[in-house]
Parts: C-alpha cells; structure tokens; sequence
C-alpha cells in the first residue's frame, strides 16, 4: 500500500516517527515535494480564505498527494504535552482537508495524543490495524519509530559568526525554506548567525513560562516564549527575528507577551503569508542587522575605564 | 471595591442583579457602541479579534466611572479567549490604570482550591449571610434564564405578529425597564411580566416566516453590536430566528460538562461532521446548523469575528452540509471594519434567495 504523509506542518519535527512507522509495518512511503509554488497555489485555492499560510500551504500538500496514493496520512495532533494544545486548527485538521478538497482517497486521521507513550500508542494501533492484524508487529514499528524519533534532531546553532540572532516561531515557518524565503541563509549571507529554541535548556524555557500569570496552554506559546525572553536576557543573542503567519492567532498572543517583557531589545517581527514579496523581507532584515551591527560596535567600543 | 465586567449580550441584567444581591457596589459599562470599540482597537494588538478590543473599551469606560475590579470567566482550552485575562491585565497596567483581574476558570485547569480563593476575593466584600449569598446567585441565573426566554420568544414570534414591530418593541421597553429595577425581586416579578406579555402577543399563526438559525462564535452572536444587530435587523424583515447559544445556555453547559451530560442533541448532530471538541464553539456550530436542517429551518447564518481560530474550522465544514441537505448557510465575518451597508446588502440577498427557494420559484423549474 501506498502511504502519502504531506511535508506540511509537524512534517519536519516528527517525520522519522511518521516514516518509519509505516514503513516498517511493509507501506510504500510517497511524501509530497518541498514546499514550492504549486504547492502553494494549490493550497490557496482548495483551503477557507481565512485560514492562516500554513495551513493553507498543507492543503497543497495534500493535494500533491491525493492521486498518487492509496491512503493519506493527516495527523491530527491533539497534544504533545499534558494540558497543553498546539491550535484548534490542528484539531479539526482532518475535517478542514476533507471538506475542502474533492475526491480523497482513504485518510488516516486518528487524534494524536503524544503527552505519553501509552496514548501514543493508541494512534499507532488504530493506525496500523490498516496495515496488518498482527498487534506484535505494531508494537515493534511503533517503538522503532520512537526510536528513531528520539535520535532525530532538529535545531540550528550556528557557531563561526561574531553576531547572532534567536529565530523564535512555529517550526513550520523556521524550517520551510519556500515559505519564509531562505530566512536563515538570508541572515547568513549578512554575516548573521542562528540560534533556534532546541539549542536551550527546557528547564530555562518552563521556569521562564512559569512567571506568567496564566499557565500557557499552548505548547508553541510555552516554547516561543519562554526561548525568546530567556535569549533577550542572554548576552550570546544580539537580538531575536520572529517569524509569524498573517493571522495566526497564537502569535498574536505570544509577540504580545514577549514585547511585554522583554521592553527595548532588538526584536523583528516578520509577517508571512502567501503575498508576501521578497525585496520587503530583504530590506526589513538588511535595516535590523544594521541597527545589530551599531548596537555591537557602540557595546564593544565603551571603554573598560568607565 | 467597586466590579465592573464586560458588556455581553443581557449578562450585564443578571450581573446587576447578583450584585445586588451580594450588596456590592458595581459598574455596568455604557452599552456596547462604537466608541468602546474605537477605544478597544486604539490600544488592542491588532490582530487580536473582535470581542478583545470591545471589552478593552468596556473596561477603560468602567474605569472612568470609578470601577476597580474585573470579573471575567475564563477557559483554558485552546481558543485564545483563555488568554484575554494575561494580555487585558497587561494592557491596562500599560497604560497606567490599576485594576484588578477576578477571572473564573474551570476548577478542572485550576483546580477547586485557586477557584474558590478567587470565588472568595469576590465574595468577600459582601457582608451578606451565606444563605442570601446563594439566593444572589440563583436570583441572577433566575434573570438569566428569564430574559434568554423573553429574547427567545421575541425572535420566533417576529416572524408571526399582526402588528409589524410589537415584539421588537416589547423586547427594547423590557430591556430599558429591567435596567431600572431597584432590587433583584422587582425584576424577576418584571420579567415574569414581560414574559407572560409576549407570549400573548397578538400572532397570525397561519403566516410561515422564513425561519432562520444563528450561529458562531458565542461572543459575537449574543452581542448585538458586535454583529451590527442583527437579530433586529431579521425581526424587521419579519423573520422568525433562533440561536441555541445563550448565557443562560453557557451556563447550563458548563455546569453540565464534567458529567458530559450536556448539549447532547448538538453532540448527535455534529457527529458526522466533527466528532471532536476542537475549543471555541466550532462543534456547537457544526451540530446547530445539522439541527435547523433537521427542524425544518430555511437556512444558517453563521456569524464569527476575524481570525477566529475554531470558527474557521467550522467555516470549512459548513459548505459540505449545505451541499449534503440543500441546506443553505452563509458565513459572515465581522471586525472592528466591517461597513454595515455592506452587510446589509448580503444579509438581504440571502433572505432573497431564501424567499425564492420558500416560493419554489426557481427550485424545480
């Protein structure tokens, strides 16, 4: 059988647990391409206007996929942590694509829970009965994906460059190089480093989340925050750039948050979103790397007499 | 200390009353009108939605009549209506006024213990017994479910009624009088009243209105202003509507949740559609528009602000069930820029189509 698992979302946190899952259990793995215009196009004209970039761009990958399969994977991801949800969107994930784009094969689309093991493995086990009967085998695909899942590691640490930023947002808008057009080389090229959240400490990130007065039940909203205050405090970090979606309602929240806290640090906001031109991300970035580049040289230029 | 609360459809009656009852002294923020917004969207993060700014507005008009504590209901699922309370505390502390923040949660987010603390940082400052206490709570859930059943009769009977505007009329004077009743009991005795009275409107019961449901996101639905009133709008237009949704509704479900006893018609009709809570009242859209398709309703509209997070995902549901029951639905988004011409216009076209498909005009030719 045919599997198509869509680049689009989680795809680049969690795509060794979803691939080797089902490849184990004896499925042929189609992914869609890397995001890209047709994608993109595709997407635009099959999801609600109003949805935000990327779930319109994961509508494009479905689409992608929809003929050249036999059955597709959208995970619905319900909660990775306790308590903690990513968006409602992600909720209702499977019933958006369903309704939106006409004739789908078959879709696997089993709430994910992954706050532990054993929920996790419910979704494995409903999702493999598809596959064979045998629940040994299931167990043995799920705990190797695990496995793999574990050993995967996600994150940019950039370490040769004088000058770094903190790049906070949804993974989706980080590691999707179409979608916030080469961000990361971008800031290279400008002699910029990257730091990404993977690279601190968790403990650091909850501590941080904890002086809210609300506990966030967001789990992107416990991490972008906490990452990003924790970073302006850190003197490794010349300033933080904050990739958002037009219209995502998390982010509308969280960058108030954080401005909230972190008062006159550098900090770029880069709004997304499928009419968004290059030469305004340029200049925008060009502008805030310059303003990086001053603040450094009038820091390393205060005489150490006082 | 002198509570204030966000203006929300009648809430602010059974919030009047209860405060009354508890003998506390409070403010009801001016009703909701374009200057609330314009102060709300002045200082409001732009992409936050609609009731946000409102309420912004709300709050600063309270202060400036003296108000010094919030109580707000809160929710810790994934909409971003849980966070109101973080970013409205911070906001208002930027801008240089002190207020305090009462916010009601779930006990299931935080527990029993931090719920009754709050619940007693409130209650504290009444000096009533704890018998007259209760008996403040249930007059207030009282008018609650009294002025919900006025509203709700007002909005069937419009369709019906001899003399064009006597139910929209009824229900404005019931309204206006009951802000001016001086204790909790003159105006449950009024309501009593003004119920007994619209049930007895005069109606033509051979007259089949074109019956319409209101859904959507709860805020903007039971808020007049929010949604450029449009219940009235549709009373004028002589269409009978209904909208499950209410405080009283609210109420009733929230109490009820823990022992998923409630709302279970709607949980039946959203079944096939969205079988899971997704936050928000996504699933509460999808199973009212399956229900009026099922009561024989002539169409849905469905009302939500910009960039509402559940909405959208009902949004794209709908169009399928209109498609699947020759069922016709349309959605409406409002924000702070939303010309009323331009929503009358569509509000008026789909009566239209309505109309024509009652006729049979068009359908089977």
């Amino acid at each position: 059988m045919k599997v198509g698992i869509p680049q689009g979302l989680l795809y680049y946190k969690y795509h060794p647990f979803l691939i080797t899952f089902f490849s184990e259990l004896g499925a042929e793995i189609i992914t869609s391409v890397n995001t890209n215009k047709e994608v993109l196009d595709a997407g635009v004209k099959y999801c609600v206007d109003e949805a935000c970039l990327p779930i319109k761009i994961f509508h494009g990958h479905i689409s992608f996929l929809k003929d050249k399969c036999d059955i597709i994977v959208i995970p619905r991801l319900m909660q990775l942590h306790k308590n903690e949800y990513i968006c409602p969107k992600f909720c209702g994930l499977p019933e958006m694509v369903l309704n939106s784009i006409p004739n789908m094969p078959k879709t696997i689309t089993a709430p994910i829970y992954a706050s532990s093991k054993r929920k996790l493995y419910y979704w494995a086990k409903s999702s493999g009965k598809l596959f064979t009967k045998n629940n040994l085998k299931i167990k043995g695909a799920f705990m190797k994906a695990l496995d793999k899942q574990e050993k995967h590691k996600t994150g940019i640490n950039d370490k040769k460059y004088e000058l770094k930023v903190a790049l906070s947002g949804h993974p989706y808008n980080i590691y999707d190089n179409y979608v916030n057009m080469n961000v990361i080389k971008k800031l290279n090229n400008l002699g910029v480093g990257v730091i990404t959240e993977e690279y601190m400490d968790t403990n650091l990130i909850n501590t941080e989340a904890k002086n809210l007065y609300k506990k966030p039940f967001w789990t992107f909203a416990r991490n972008n925050y906490g990452f990003t205050v924790n970073a302006s405090k850190n003197k490794e970090v010349g300033g933080i750039v904050y990739i958002s979606s037009f219209n995502c309602g998390i982010d509308s929240v969280i960058v108030e948050l954080i401005k909230d806290r972190i008062c006159d640090f550098p900090f770029l906001i880069l709004k997304i979103d499928e009419q968004t031109g290059e030469a305004g991300i340029n200049t925008r970035l060009e502008a805030f790397v310059d303003m990086l580049e001053r603040r450094y040289e009038i820091e390393s230029n205060i005489s150490t007499n006082g | 200390m002198k509570v204030t609360f966000p203006q929300m459809g009648n809430i602010y009656l059974a919030a009047k009353v209860l405060c009354e009852g508890l003998g506390i002294e409070y403010v009801i923020p001016p009703q909701n009108s374009r200057n609330a917004l314009n102060i709300g969207s002045l200082h409001s993060p732009e992409e936050m939605c609609l009731p946000f700014k409102i309420m912004i507005g709300n709050y600063i008009q309270a202060i400036k009549q003296g108000a010094d504590t919030v109580i707000l209901t809160g929710s810790c699922g994934p909409c971003r209506f849980g966070e109101y309370c973080e970013l409205q505390m911070n906001l208002l502390k930027k801008l240089g006024y002190n207020l305090e923040f009462i916010v009601i949660d779930m006990p299931k987010d935080i527990g029993i213990k931090e719920l009754y603390k709050r619940i007693t940082r409130f209650s504290l400052n009444s000096k009533k017994s704890k018998y007259k206490k209760t008996k403040a709570l249930l007059d207030a859930i009282k008018v609650m479910n009294l002025m919900d059943d006025i509203e709700a009769s007002a909005h069937n009977l419009a369709g019906y009624e001899k003399i064009k505007g006597n139910c929209k009329s009824l229900l404005n004077n019931c309204k206006t009088d009951a802000l001016k009743c001086k204790s909790p009991l003159e105006m449950i005795n009024l309501l009593i009243d003004y119920k007994h009275k619209i049930n007895h409107i005069s109606i033509d019961i051979n007259k089949n209105p074109l019956k319409v449901a209101i859904i959507g996101e709860i805020y903007t639905v039971i808020e007049p202003f929010s949604n450029l009133c449009i219940e009235d709008k549709l009373m004028d237009y002589g269409v009978s509507t209904k909208r499950k949704l209410t405080p009283s509704w609210w109420i009733k479900n929230t109490a009820l949740s823990p022992t998923k006893l409630n709302s279970i018609d709607i949980k039946k009709g959203s079944k096939e559609y969205l079988p899971l809570y997704i936050g928000g009242h996504a699933r509460e859209c999808i199973g009212e528009a399956v229900l009026a398709y099922e009561d024989n309703f002539d169409g849905a509209i469905q009302i939500f602000p910009m960039g509402c997070m559940p909405e959208i995902v009902s949004k794209s549901i709908l169009p399928t069930i209109s498609k699947d029951k020759d069922f016709p639905i349309m959605s409406l988004v409002v924000d702070e820029m939303t010309g009323e011409a331009g929503y009358i216009t569509r509000i008026e076209a789909f009566i239209d189509l309505l109309e024509r498909r009652q006729k049979d005009v068009l359908l089977r030719c």
